[in-house]
Order: structure tokens, then C-alpha cells, then sequence
């Protein structure tokens, strides 16, 4: 350690005010607080100050990201060779499955750690931690199929336009990752539409159909419901909840999405609020559609509203998408409105535009947009019971 | 007697908190008034360098109201007088005489008390210069005696962990306490005695002069937090108040007619050998205090309160209003990958670390942890404001320049706990820039 720290030491000159590669300071001062902690003294009262910080903050994210990253890597080389015919063995599934994520996974963080180094460098302002979280997140919400480029596209859409136009983080109304992530949905539909998620190593068998819930949901025919039409491909309820089907690389396991918002609201880093608003905006409107629901009309409006909290990501998109405090509102009362809505609206785009399927991820860029809104009402509401004091 | 529960608000789990032990200390070699210190005055001098003082002779008086005048806290010879930038007055230091002569004012008996009007009073409390003991929400000034406020709060503890117990101060000196109550009565509507009910004893010791009990973490108790929860209208928010001890000195001075020094201080921290109260007198060097009692190493020397005091040099002296030193350790080494580290012996209010499965007392150092970064709207200053502000939108107000916006925030409400930056995970001062905006916006008003 010691040995790291004198290089810094040595190197800073260069970094500092007066220095030659002065302009570079943001990047010198990443990387040497990646590898310890600061040792910055408080100017002022309090003199004291907590432990906790950005980077150990979205350390957490990271860590409870980890389980639908983990079991994305395994479930992608596992649906890879099932429709290939390869061997399911853990370990060869396993290793096909870093074979596919991690170029996605290294493209994201480099391509966005460059603009995150240009932007820091130009605005001289410090590189905030923040895209630790957003490019991990973003590679988990892509299809395994996506080619490298167009992920390297999304992500610098999703940093460029979602986050450093606002001002950088901080500033951003919508989430950098599900924007890139939008980006490409509308610039490539044909990869994003869900018909085929799964690589192909070598010749396909003949039955493999490869499409994801949400599509095949969207093909139910009239007189069939959804739930005994998605049984017939193979998708139960308990597979759609433990996740080994086909999707986007870490979206598909409800289990291990709920396994994350244990671990970040235990520590109290996501908003139990907009979880749990979430998932009963879901449900209540789940039901309220299978009330209107007749026997001629859609069979998705009859689709048990459980069914929809496995399907189409959106356990992956509410715990780990929709609680970002820098996107969500910072009310409470607003933070149950805005996880309601989500659900709901998730709900009501899958339902009226199957060529959408990506219901949640169009909700919460929506809602995004709306939660400094709602943070606006609540607090004008709380003002209202002060007792002014203009001294 | 009306009980109030303040529910936001931190109790710090820090280690180095002060037993309730006292001792007497000798008296010092020099004394110094720190005018630099005493928020918004201006000093304009009435003495030299070489100076020969009396205990109670003035030194300067405020320029903004030069009735308002500061005595000397000791005896003996002015020996220097240290100027700041702009020839700011920092330090009036005065070397003590073997046996140091004293001003003498008339002495006032509790009879006699009753035949003196409200402006007489006032015009002995600012003769003597115990006047600036009374100080003036939500700004904090000095009080202005031309108005007569809505109410006195006498506030004895906020909950901050390195201020004196009330209890130590008041042994025995319930009667003296009493007398002083009934001075401020004159001068307000109504005197509203605040106990804490984390201090019990105090509660015992003034059996029957409290009006208020206050109930939970820091900063409960302190009289912007009171005033913010008992009051009823906005006509409120000019109350005055003062600390249970200045009472004592009021009361003391007017009682003697001898301009009161005596003070009961606090040497505490981790990086203070003995942690205690102390005995000693107005304006002692910080040395003094300490006598040695220091650990070996980097440390800080804290004056008022880790939350809101000030760090002074070891040579300085204790301010005006300030009874107490912390003695922390300076930040230590930076610490390879500590963003992954358990955090067992890492105290915090989130619970990201492990210690968080403990309340015990933990050491904490003057480590900023972290670097300052954007907000990112977490909202957990807004959890812990004791006045029910939203730090993260308020600070913002005041950096967008929206003087109106941030009024209505409620900015002037803030009592500069300092709660929001202790615990804001992206670093920022955001209590600095509160408290900052409020001083202009008072200087401002004029
Ligand atoms: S705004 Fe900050 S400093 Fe002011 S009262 Fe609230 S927590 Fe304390
Ligand atoms: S604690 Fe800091 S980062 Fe969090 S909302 Fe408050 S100011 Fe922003």
C-alpha cells in the first residue's frame, strides 16, 4: 500500500494548481480516492463529520446489484447453449455467460468513464461515483444479442444527453442508464423488441423460439389467456419468478431483484416508498383491469396482476431503475406517488400498447420527469403549515 | 410545566464525552477578551497596549450600539493586542496581578430589585457588561434593548455532547439562579426556564423554576429548536434568550456589584487525557485548561462545541460566550480502500456500516470521510433537521441567490446545529452556506 501511496504522493505536483497536467486534476483525484480513503480534515463546524460517502454509497448499489448480475451471467450462457444444444454444465454455461456480458459490461464503463473524464476535465468539476452505478446498470438492462457498438451508443446517449446536459450529476432529471437504454429502443427497435434475445453459438435447434415473455404475451390470441398461452411456451409463474428464461441480461429474475431491494433498503440506501408503491400500483391496477376485462376483449386485461410484477424487468426497474434519489423525488408523500405511478402506468402500457413492451422503462423515465413536480407540491404543501419568519 | 419531544435531531455516538467530576484550577497568568470571536460586533477600543485594567474596566464597546461595552476579565496590564487583517481586533490579552483590583458598581439586594424600574435595569445590565449575555433569535445577535421581546428562553442543554452540565454550575446555587430569573422577568413578557430530560439532576437542583422540558436528540433544547416547537405566531420569532450560566453571572455581577469572572468549563475529546469540568475564570489561555492533558500526535483544539464551536490555535484563549474545549485528533492517514472496509469501529448515522449495529461510544477524528461531491437528493438531512427544514432545497435557494424562496424555506428558522452537514454523504457545508446566508441577510436588513 505503501508503495501506491508514494507514487501518488509523488505524482500530485503534476495534478495540482501550477502543474503541467492541471486540467487532468478530476482524473488524479478518482483514482487516488479509489484506492484510499482521503485524508481531508473538516474545515469548519462540525468538526466531525460520518463515515459515510458517495463512494461507499454506491458501493452498496454495486453489492446488491451483484445477484441478478451473477445469476445474468449464468442465466445468458445457460440460454445460450440450451438453444445451441451445448452442454448445460454449470461451468461451461457460466464461462459462455462472461463471454457475452463482459464485453457489454466493459464497453458501458469505458466508453462512459470517457465521457465522464471529458466532461469532468472541460467543467472542472470532480468525477462523481455515481457512473460506477450507472454503468453497471445499463449493460444489465440490455439484451445479451445487442452488438458492442450500439452499446456504446446508448451509453454515451445516456451520459451525454441524460446527465451532463442537465449539469452532471446531481442535476439530471432522468436517469443516464434507462435513457441510453431508451435510446436505443427507439434507434434500433429491431434488436430491442424481444423477439430474440438469445445468442446463438453455432446453429439454433429447431424448436427454440427465444422470445421473451412480454412479446409472447403480446401475441395472445383471443381466446387464450395469457397465463395458459405463456405455460404453453414453458414460462410458469415460478420460472418467470426465478428467472431462468430468456431477456435482457439481468431483468429477468424477480427472486434476485428482490433479493437487491432487501439489501439496499436494510441499509437504507433505495426508498422502501417507491418499492413498495411500485409493486401495489401494480397490482391494484393490475386488478382494476381485470375487472373491465370481458371475454372478448384483449386477454392481456385479464392477466393475473401478479404475472406482471416477474414479467419484462420491472422488478429489475423498480428496485434498482426507479430509486435513484438523483431522478426520484425526495418527498415521501411524493415517493409513494411516484412508485405507484410507475406501476401503474407499467402496467396500462404493456396492457393498451403491446408493441411496447417495455412498459416500465417507458414508466419511469416518465415519472422521472414528473417527480420534481411532485416533490414541487409537497413542499409548497409543507410550507404552507410553517410559521413565517422573515426575522 | 409543558413538556416538549422533539423527534428529529442525532445523538453522536463519539467518544470522549466529560464525567461530571470538577476541579479548581489556580488562577492563570494572563486573560484575553477575543472581540473577533463575539458574532456581528464591531469593536471599537477604549483601551491600549500597556494599559493598566481592573477587573470590570471597559475594553471596547460595540460601535453599532456603543452602550453594549465589554470589561476586562481580569487585573493587571494589557500586554498586547493582537490585530487581524482589516485591523480586526482578535485578541485583548491582560497579565494578571498578584492581587488584581476590581471596578465596583453598586450591589443590588433582592429588595432593592423590586424598586428598580425596566429601564433602569437595563441601563446597570449594559453598564456592567453582562447585557451581551442575552442574545436575540433567530440571528443570534445581541439582544436590542430598545424592544421588548415576546420572551426569554433560559436554556440549559442542547444535547451536544462536550457542553458543562447544567447540574455541576447550579449546586447549590438555586437561589442566585432564582435572583437571575427575576432580572430577566423584568425585561420580557414571560421567562421560560428550559430543562432537559436527559438531565435529570438539573431538573432536581432548580425544583420549581422549570417551565419547559424538552425531550430528545441533539439539538433538543436549544432555543431556536424550542422556539420553532412552542411557538404560535410569527410575532414569536424575536425571542431572546440566554445560556443557565450567564444567568448565574447576570445575577452574580449585579448581586456583588463586582463584574463576575467565575465560569465552570469543560476539557473533554478523545484527545484529552482527563475529561471534566473545570473551574476557572472568563477568558483563561486554552493551555491552561489543558495542563498537559494532551495526547501525543495531531491534535485539535475546538472552542464551543464540536458542532458549532471553532478550532483555535493551543495559544489561543476561551471566548466570550464559549465554555468549552474538545480536544480531537487531526484527520489520520488516508486509509487504503476504506470504502470497503466493514466499518465496525466507523460510527455513522446511516447504517452502510457495521458499527451501525451498536450504539457504544466510538472515537472519531476530524476526517471530512469522503470528498465533496454534487447533492444527489438523498434527503437524510431533511431527516435529522430538528426544525423541519429541507437543507437540500434551502441550500439550494441560497446559491441560486432566491432570497424570497429560501424565507419561506423557513432559513431563518435554522439553529445552525449543523446536523445536515455532519451527516450529508456528498460532503457538503450545507449548514455553512445556511448559516452564511442568514448573517448576510441580517446585515443586509441592517
Ligand atoms: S438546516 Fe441544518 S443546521 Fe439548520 S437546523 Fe436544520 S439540520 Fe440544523
Ligand atoms: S444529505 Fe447532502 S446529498 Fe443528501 S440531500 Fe442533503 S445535501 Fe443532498
Amino acid at each position: 500500500m505503501k508503495i501506491i501511496k508514494n507514487m501518488f504522493d509523488s505524482r500530485r505536483k503534476h495534478f495540482v494548481k501550477g502543474g503541467k497536467l492541471e486540467r487532468l486534476y478530476p482524473i488524479f483525484e478518482a483514482t487516488e480516492t479509489f484506492f484510499f480513503f482521503p485524508a481531508h480534515g473538516t474545515q469548519t463546524g462540525p468538526h466531525v463529520r460520518d463515515n459515510l460517502d458517495l463512494k461507499r454509497f454506491m458501493s452498496f448499489v454495486i453489492l446488491a446489484l451483484m445477484p441478478p448480475f451473477l445469476f445474468g451471467i449464468y442465466n445468458t450462457g445457460y440460454q445460450c447453449h440450451l438453444a445451441s444444444a451445448l452442454s448445460t454444465d454449470f461451468i461451461s454455461v457460466f464461462l459462455r455467460g462472461i463471454y457475452i456480458v463482459l464485453p457489454l459490461v466493459i464497453v458501458s464503463y469505458g466508453v462512459g468513464f470517457f465521457w465522464e473524464f471529458v466532461f469532468a476535465v472541460v467543467r472542472k468539476h470532480p468525477i462523481s461515483e455515481g457512473f460506477l452505478v450507472t454503468g453497471l446498470l445499463f449493460p444489465l438492462t440490455l439484451p445479451p444479442t445487442l452488438p458492442l457498438w450500439q452499446a456504446a451508443v446508448g451509453i454515451s446517449f445516456g451520459v451525454v444527453i441524460g446527465k451532463e446536459i442537465f449539469g452532471g450529476t446531481g442535476r439530471n432529471i432522468l436517469n443516464p442508464a434507462l435513457t441510453g437504454r431508451a435510446f436505443i429502443f427507439f434507434a434500433y427497435p429491431v434488436r430491442m423488441s424481444g423477439e430474440v434475445w438469445t445468442v446463438i453459438s453455432g446453429k439454433a435447434v429447431d424448436t427454440f423460439s427465444g422470445a421473451t415473455p412480454l412479446a409472447l404475451a403480446g401475441l395472445t390470441a383471443a381466446s387464450d389467456t395469457v397465463e395458459t398461452f405463456l405455460a404453453k411456451s414453458g414460462l410458469t409463474f415460478s420460472k418467470l419468478f426465478l428467472g431462468n428464461y430468456p431477456g435482457t441480461v439481468a431483468g429477468t429474475s424477480s427472486l434476485l431483484c428482490l433479493i437487491g431491494a432487501v439489501i439496499l433498503i436494510t441499509v437504507g440506501i433505495a426508498s422502501c416508498r417507491i418499492i413498495i408503491g411500485g409493486v401495489l400500483g401494480m397490482l391494484v391496477t393490475g386488478f382494476a383491469l381485470n375487472l373491465l376485462a370481458t371475454q372478448a376483449s384483449m386477454p392481456y386485461l385479464s392477466l393475473n396482476p401478479f404475472y406482471h410484477l416477474v414479467m419484462g424487468g420491472f422488478a429489475f426497474g423498480i428496485t434498482y431503475m426507479a430509486t435513484d434519489p438523483v431522478s426520484a423525488p425526495g418527498m415521501d408523500t411524493a415517493k409513494w406517488i411516484y412508485g405507484f405511478a410507475i406501476g401503474a402506468l407499467t402496467v396500462l402500457v404493456r396492457v393498451f400498447n403491446p408493441a411496447y413492451p417495455e412498459g416500465v422503462m417507458l414508466a419511469i423515465l416518465f415519472m422521472n420527469i414528473f417527480a420534481p413536480l411532485l416533490d414541487h407540491f409537497e413542499i409548497r404543501l409543507r410550507l404552507k403549515r410553517r410559521i413565517v419568519n422573515v426575522g | 410545566m409543558i413538556s416538549v419531544t422533539i423527534k428529529k435531531g442525532y445523538d453522536l455516538n463519539i467518544e470522549g464525552k466529560p464525567s461530571s467530576d470538577s476541579e479548581d484550577l489556580p488562577k492563570p497568568e494572563y486573560v484575553a477578551v477575543l472581540p473577533e470571536k463575539i458574532p456581528f460586533i464591531i469593536p471599537r477600543l477604549s483601551a491600549e497596549k500597556g494599559d493598566k485594567v481592573k477587573i470590570g474596566s471597559v475594553l471596547f464597546e460595540d460601535k453599532r450600539h456603543p452602550e453594549v461595552k465589554f470589561l476586562s476579565p481580569g487585573g493587571g496590564e494589557i500586554t498586547d493586542m493582537e490585530f487581524g487583517p482589516r485591523r480586526i481586533v482578535k485578541a485583548i490579552v491582560i497579565r494578571l496581578d498578584e492581587t488584581e483590583s476590581f471596578e465596583t458598581f453598586d450591589s443590588i439586594s433582592e429588595s432593592g430589585l423590586e424598586k428598580i424600574g425596566r429601564e433602569e435595569l437595563l441601563q446597570i445590565l449594559l453598564g456592567r457588561g453582562v447585557w451581551q449575555f442575552i442574545r436575540e433569535l433567530p440571528f443570534r445577535d445581541i439582544a436590542r434593548h430598545d424592544k421588548i421581546p415576546p420572551a426569554i428562553f433560559v436554556t440549559s442543554d442542547d444535547g451536544e455532547p462536550f457542553q458543562p452540565d447544567p447540574a455541576v454550575y447550579l449546586k447549590g446555587k438555586k437561589e442566585l439562579f432564582e435572583f437571575g430569573i427575576r432580572i430577566l422577568s423584568k425585561l420580557a413578557k414571560t421567562v421560560h426556564v428550559v430543562g432537559a430530560v436527559r438531565r435529570p439532576a438539573t431538573t432536581e437542583e432548580l425544583d420549581g423554576l422549570i417551565t419547559h422540558t424538552c425531550k430528545g436528540p441533539y439539538p433538543a433544547g436549544d432555543a431556536g429548536v424550542m422556539i420553532y416547537h412552542t411557538k404560535t405566531a410569527s410575532s414569536e420569532n424575536r425571542s431572546w434568550y440566554i445560556c443557565a450560566q450567564d444567568v448565574l453571572t447576570i445575577a452574580q455581577s449585579l448581586k456583588s456589584g463586582v463584574y463576575s469572572v467565575e465560569r465552570v468549563m469543560v476539557l473533554a475529546g478523545s484527545a484529552s487525557i482527563e475529561r471534566k469540568h473545570i473551574r476557572t475564570r472568563a477568558g483563561v489561555p486554552l493551555e491552561h485548561l489543558v495542563r498537559g492533558r494532551v495526547k501525543t500526535g495531531d491534535v485539535r483544539y475546538v472552542v464551543g462545541g464540536i458542532f458549532r464551536g471553532y478550532t483555535a490555535p493551543k495559544e489561543s484563549y476561551m471566548g466570550f460566550y464559549e465554555t468549552s474545549l474538545t480536544l480531537l485528533p487531526e484527520s489520520r492517514e488516508p486509509q487504503p480502500f476504506g470504502f470497503l472496509s466493514p466499518g465496525f469501529t466507523k460510527p455513522t448515522y446511516f447504517r452502510t456500516f457495521l458499527s451501525a449495529l451498536s450504539r457504544s461510544d466510538l472515537a472519531m477524528d476530524c476526517n471530512l470521510h469522503g470528498d465533496v461531491r454534487a447533492c444527489i437528493n438523498c434527503g437524510s438531512c431533511a431527516q435529522v433537521c430538528p426544525v423541519d427544514i429541507l437543507p437540500q432545497f434551502a441550500f439550494k435557494c441560497v446559491l441560486a441567490d432566491e432570497v424570497e424562496e429560501f424565507l419561506e424555506q423557513g432559513l431563518l428558522d435554522c439553529a445552525e446545529c449543523g446536523l445536515c452537514t455532519y451527516l450529508c454523504p456528498s460532503k457538503i457545508e450545507v449548514c455553512k452556506i445556511l448559516r452564511d446566508a442568514k448573517a448576510k441577510y441580517y446585515k443586509e436588513q441592517g
